[in-house]
């Protein structure tokens, strides 16, 4: 049923990434409903490897940032420089000028810098000296952040987590696949030679489709009633924002497309609402994200399905 | 679980239980058991869990043994006994409601008890009830069914429950009008109580009225024609035979009277004073059809009627239902037989009555003059009293009223005047029925209770029966409150409206209502006939299946064909022990089915389903069928 070139890329990635079919779905989900992805997990399970491959497999630019506690806005979206011979400020890009930036422990910058990221996220373009300047199409961020709990780390504030479509984690890879990862070959030169299965214009293609796929009526009462339940729960503090909604309907569509439907069906919904909503919920008790993920799941046990 | 719901049910089991309780046939123990059903469904109500399994099994099986042990030795009645076991089902049910098919169970056990119950009593009371019953049974099954299809949070319920309730009722009203009307209850004879009476058997006994005289049952309701004057002597039948302590109708002739459609005719040319008289008899020991005077005419549904030598009437056997009937009499006087020889007959141990009456009829020259002495001999010199003591050994008890007590009621005067007008050579009889009544200002209508039991005196003078009362007037009874009296109004109205709704009031009101525009063909009276009844039951068949294929077109119009077909497999995975709830997407469902060994053709199938529902395309001819196709081989 998958999308026929979408399989290939699925396939080319996890040949590169075992045992993460999920994570990779996810990511191949979100490019197409044009989010972005925050992976939060421990350092060394493979988050950089997972961009690297998606922008390599899809022939897209990429560019990693890595964020450090000293980090200035202008080291990601570029500076404007006097050039002597014009007599002109010339803007510099940074490197947020890619199809796919790594924004790697973005939990590591101040919130200034952060901010500076996320603005341009959510604009798809930066504004520098009242110029504005376009970001390349498709665009996506993928960031990673190390857990909380870890020391020198300044947390995202809601607001700004709340323009990730998706919150996934990797975790640790099964026996087998760490065994195997340990065998192969040295992942840098081979990921250097890897040949695309997909170009960016065939993405930006298709994300045109997604935004065509069908979403029946009843679904719209279903994604709404789980929004409404989020905001109704005892145990949640701060409910799913409407842009929250947004991006479950965007990525439950672009799911149904990576399924090979131009129809949206109550899986879609069902199965995504925890990745897409979990990180926006702001629970009563101070617990962990995954706290949300499965609350989130409760609430999906308590609303009916249409039938 | 909507509350609505937990409530219905509730309301429906209680309906039940009060249906059987208030015909009064019940056990007065069984009131206990029913009292159980209180704290069952106050824990119902509150979401407690069910008993276990084994206290309700030990109950039920306790219950059943009690049954058999109730239908055999303590009621010794099985219909009784059924009446018993529901009751107690009900009770134990009530703690064991987990399912939908434990509500239904409910449900029915009330309409059995509710049929029971019809078979029991014809009360205003029952009535209501059962409307009751049909309203929220009408509701329940409306919730139950959007709770089945688990779309009960998006029906808006109370419309369509009110507008279903109403059009029951409406539906039930035409039906109840229009319906041909059949005789009897439902399995022939009805099993109400009949009213204890005495006076109207060949037999009675002297001395039996005191009891009855302070009984308020009601025994029949009347309407009269304007022409109808007081005092009602509401004659029933005639004894001729003393044989000193009880009187006897020895001449026991019946003849079958005329029959002209629902007429049965005694006296073929109506006096033109004739009166009528609309009477609603209840369920009476006898078989006796009162009437003011001679009863000329009888409407009555009946196959046949007699009469006897003394112009009584009477129905071919006791009557189980309440009986409706008109009556056309007259209060002119029947001739009598040349000699009355049957009339004469006097018990030879009486010695000092013949003296008293030669005593009394002295002087009088005529025989009407003779018993108008003795009339007011009785009348002047004797106390009404229902307080009398019986004899002393030896004395016979008409003497002892005569000389001794000189104090009793209507039997005792009218049997003194019967023996004295004997002994004085004049023929002369008894006869039992009803004095008076009360009159109902609410409805216009006479009710007669038993306490109006009466007898009275009826002689040959010059040839005719004439009537005579020796009883001094009894002491004014306590007037029965306004309030008895409007419910009694309405009980009327009931029994006058609804249990007696016969055919021809469906031709009355037919005409009533076809007045103005034309005159209908006059209906034909509808009688119980095999082909008849076969027809009412295809009627009756052929309305419900009609019914269940419109709500069918219902369920698939609201939800389409297609989701149909998808929840029955969901409720076929559920039987099969899937884990499928309200919140199970169909993807979901495709894993249990996948879990249950039906991995691939429910994958199809599903698959088939989503784009139907979701894909906004719904499907073609080729597809359903391939559909319908996936569906049955699952």
């Amino acid at each position: 049923m998958t999308n026929n070139s979408l399989k290939l890329l699925q396939e080319r990635i996890d040949s590169v990434i075992r045992g993460k079919q999920g994570a990779v779905k996810m990511a191949i989900v979100t490019l197409l409903g044009r989010g972005h992805l925050l992976i939060e997990d421990v350092p060394g399970v493979g988050k950089t490897t997972l961009a690297f491959t998606l922008a390599k497999a899809t022939n897209c630019s990429f560019q990693r940032i890595q964020f450090t506690s000293d980090m200035m806005p202008t080291d990601i979206i570029g500076v404007s420089i006097y050039n002597p011979d014009t007599k002109n400020f010339e803007f510099k890009e940074g490197p947020i000028f890619a199809n796919i930036v790594l924004a790697d422990e973005i939990n590591r910058t101040g919130p200034k810098t952060q901010s500076a990221l996320l603005e341009a996220m959510n604009e798809r373009r930066v504004s520098i000296d009242r110029k504005t300047h376009t970001l390349p199409e498709p665009f996506m961020v993928i960031a990673t952040q190390n857990p909380i709990e870890y020391h020198g780390t300044f947390p995202l504030p809601e607001s700004q987590i709340d323009r990730f479509m998706m919150h996934i984690k990797l975790g640790y890879p099964g026996y087998e696949d760490e065994k195997s990862a340990l065998l192969g070959q040295s992942s840098l030169d081979f990921l250097e030679n890897m040949q695309p299965v997909i170009t960016g214009d065939e993405i930006l293609k298709m994300q045109r489709e997604v935004d065509g796929v069908r979403v029946d009526d009843s679904l719209l009462d279903y994604l709404m009633a789980i929004i409404t339940e989020t905001r109704k729960n005892e145990k949640i503090r701060l409910g799913a924002s409407t842009r929250g909604a947004q991006f479950l309907l965007k990525a439950a569509k672009a799911n149904a497309f990576y399924e090979g439907r131009d129809y949206v069906v109550p899986g879609d919904i069902k199965d995504l609402a925890p990745t897409v909503l979990g990180h926006r919920l702001i629970l009563k008790a101070r617990t962990s994200i995954y706290d949300a993920e499965v609350i989130m799941k409760e609430i999906l046990e308590r609303i009916s399905v249409p039938v | 679980m909507p509350r609505s719901y937990k409530l219905l049910t509730a309301l429906l089991a209680f309906t039940g239980c009060v249906g059987l309780v208030i015909t009064g046939a019940l056990n007065p123990l069984m009131l206990i058991a029913g009292a159980g059903l209180i704290p069952g469904y106050i824990r119902f109500w509150r979401g407690m869990p069910a008993l276990s399994k084994w206290t309700i099994g030990g109950l039920s099986t306790a219950t059943l043994f009690l049954f058999v042990i109730d239908a055999l030795i303590i009621t010794g009645d099985i219909f009784i006994a059924v009446a018993h076991l529901t009751i107690a089902f009900q009770a134990i049910k009530s703690f064991d409601l987990k399912e939908p098919w434990d509500h239904l169970q409910v449900y029915f056990m009330s309409l059995l008890q509710l049929i029971i119950a019809s078979e029991l009593t014809r009360s205003l009371a029952f009535g209501l009830i059962f409307i009751i019953f049909l309203i929220a049974l009408v509701a329940a099954m409306v919730i139950s069914h959007f709770l089945k299809e688990g779309a009960i949070r998006k029906v808006r319920l109370r419309g369509p429950v009110i507008t279903i309730s109403i059009l029951t009722l409406v539906v039930t009203g035409i039906f109840f009008i229009s319906a041909p009307r059949v005789k009897g209850g439902l399995w022939g004879k009805s099993r109400a109580q009949n009213i204890k009476t005495v006076g109207f058997s060949e037999k009675v006994d002297f001395g039996s009225y005191g009891d009855v005289k302070l009984d308020s049952t009601i025994v029949m309701r009347i309407e009269t024609s304007k022409n109808a004057l007081q005092p009602f002597y509401w004659r029933g039948r005639t004894l001729n035979y003393f044989d000193g302590i009880s009187w006897l109708d020895t001449i026991k002739t019946r003849t079958g009277i005329q029959k002209q459609g629902n007429t049965f005719i005694i006296i073929p040319v109506l006096p033109e004073n004739a009166l009528t008289q609309k009477i609603f008899l209840e369920p009476l020991d006898s078989e006796i059809i009162f009437g003011l005077g001679t009863i000329a005419k009888v409407e009555i549904d009946s196959r046949t009627m007699f009469v006897d030598h003394a112009g009584s009437v009477f129905t071919p056997e006791k009557s189980a239902r309440r009986l409706a009937y008109t009556v056309h009499s007259t209060l002119d006087e029947p001739l009598s037989d040349e000699d009355a020889f049957h009339y004469r007959q006097f018990p030879p141990d009486l010695k000092r009555l013949p003296e008293l009456a030669s005593e009394i009829t002295k002087g009088a020259d005529t025989t009407l003059k003779k018993a108008l002495k003795i009339e007011d001999y009785l009348k002047s010199n004797y106390k009404y009293s229902l307080k009398t003591s019986p004899p002393q050994s030896g004395v016979n008890p008409i003497e002892d009223f005569l000389f001794n007590s000189k104090q009793g009621y209507c039997e005792h005067y009218a049997t003194a005047m019967a023996l004295m007008l004997r002994a004085a050579g004049t023929p002369s009889r008894i006869v039992t029925g009803f004095l008076e009544g009360e009159k109902n200002k609410y409805g216009g209508y006479i009710i007669v209770r038993q306490s109006d039991a009466h007898s009275w005196v009826e002689a040959v003078i010059d040839g005719k029966w004439k009537k005579f009362d020796p009883t001094p007037p009894a002491p004014i009874p306590e007037m029965p409150s306004q309030v008895s009296l409007y419910l009694d109004y309405l009980k009327m109205k009931w029994y006058r409206y609804v249990v007696n709704f016969s055919s021809s009031d469906q031709k009355r009101l037919i005409d009533y209502i076809s007045m103005p525009f034309l005159k209908m063909p006059e209906m034909p009276d509808i009688k119980v006939c095999g082909v008849r009844m076969l027809a009412y039951a295809l009627v009756i068949l052929s309305s419900s299946t009609m019914l269940f294929f419109l709500l069918r077109r219902f369920r698939i119009y609201r939800y389409g064909f297609v989701t149909v077909k998808y929840l029955k497999f969901r409720n076929f995975l559920k039987r099969k022990g899937a884990n499928i709830k309200r919140s199970s997407t169909p993807s979901d469902v495709m894993k249990e089915a996948a879990r249950l060994g039906l991995g691939d053709k429910a994958a199809d199938f599903i698959a088939l389903y989503e784009r139907a529902r979701f894909g906004g395309r719904g499907m073609n001819e080729e597809e359903k069928k391939k559909y319908k196709y996936k569906y049955r081989t699952l």
